[in-house]
């Protein structure tokens, strides 16, 4: 399984901790998104992703605790036992 | 009761060797706003040896809402001024230094320190702090933004960077919502992270405490 965990105003949003799926061969970063989207209703993608499709720069995305920009960014690959998590900290003081 | 008791309800906690522990650090707080004029507060009062404040801000009315140190007849005025005078009536115990200035590629972080509070209001700043800090300097980190916010802890050289973990990340244009609640809650986790640290415990060390103050929710995330 893979886990995609929710933090702050995401989880917020989704009114969820987190969700668990299985893995499938291959799969990026960028793929798990839009498949964690099919598996909730509330739209998320767009506090993400632009509408090209890259990354917007509110919200940390790491896979085991790396930041995916110092791994492949969106074509990081995830395979099963990995977490990931959406995290936008907050940026005031 | 004479002054020497002043400590007295915390030694019950702690104990006296960790009272002494305390009155020997020296803290850098960078940043004396809505976080860190809390945390300088409650370190002030918990006896922490040395403080040594860095700003370049003058009050402004939008401060009133949660800069605790600050009142409406210190606008326009210096905030280390005026923090510096507010901690002394507090504790004259305590020695306050005071940089006035941005936190910048320039920045020293002076020798004695080995704890940081990161109670900046940027990005761009919080990434100069950290990169001018010492191998081995303490760096607990705050942020606050409308109904959330965070904290961690991490040790230069051993941690992964501040600027790594937040790579990517963007500063919101405009003002960022805040209210002093939120800002006394988040300082206020801080500041026991910061006597853990001194302590020789800290609990937050390479994971965050993430702090829903809607909905009262903590999580951790390890990094």
């Amino acid at each position: 399984m893979i886990t995609v965990q929710f933090y702050s105003l995401i989880r917020l949003l989704l009114k969820q901790e987190k969700v668990e799926l299985p893995a499938i061969g291959d799969e990026t970063v960028g793929q798990l998104i839009h498949r964690v989207q099919k598996q909730i209703p509330t739209p998320f993608i767009h506090k993400l992703l632009d509408d090209q499709g890259k990354l917007l720069l509110g919200t940390i995305i790491m896979v085991n605790r790396r930041n995916i920009h110092h791994l492949k960014k969106l074509q990081t690959p995830v395979k099963d036992g990995d977490v990931v998590a959406f995290f936008p900290p907050g940026a005031g003081g | 009761m004479v002054m020497a008791d002043r400590y007295n309800r915390q030694i019950a906690l702690w104990g006296k060797e960790s009272q002494e522990k305390l009155e020997g650090a020296a803290v850098l707080i960078a940043g004396v706003g809505g976080l860190g004029a809390a945390v300088a507060e409650l370190l002030t009062r918990a006896g922490v040896g040395q403080l040594t404040l860095v700003d370049h801000g003058r009050v402004d009315w939008p401060d009133l809402n949660r800069q605790l140190l600050y009142c409406e007849a210190d606008i326009g005025r210096s905030k280390l001024q005026i923090a510096e005078r507010q901690l002394r009536r507090i504790n004259s115990r305590v020695k306050i230094n005071l940089l006035e200035q941005q936190i910048d590629p320039s920045f020293i972080c002076p020798t004695e320190i080995s704890t940081v509070a990161d109670c900046l209001d940027n990005y761009v700043s919080r990434f100069h702090l950290e990169a001018n800090l010492p191998d081995e300097t303490y760096l607990v980190h705050g942020g606050i933004e409308a109904n959330q916010g965070q904290v961690i802890t991490l040790q230069k050289g051993t941690s992964q960077p501040l600027a790594d973990i937040f790579t990517g990340v963007q500063q919101p244009r405009g003002e960022i919502p805040v209210n002093g609640p939120g800002a006394a809650i988040i300082a206020g986790y801080m500041a026991n992270e910061l006597l853990n640290t001194i302590l020789g415990k800290p609990q937050l060390l390479d994971r965050f405490l993430i702090v829903g103050l809607g909905d009262l929710h903590l999580d951790f995330l390890d990094v």
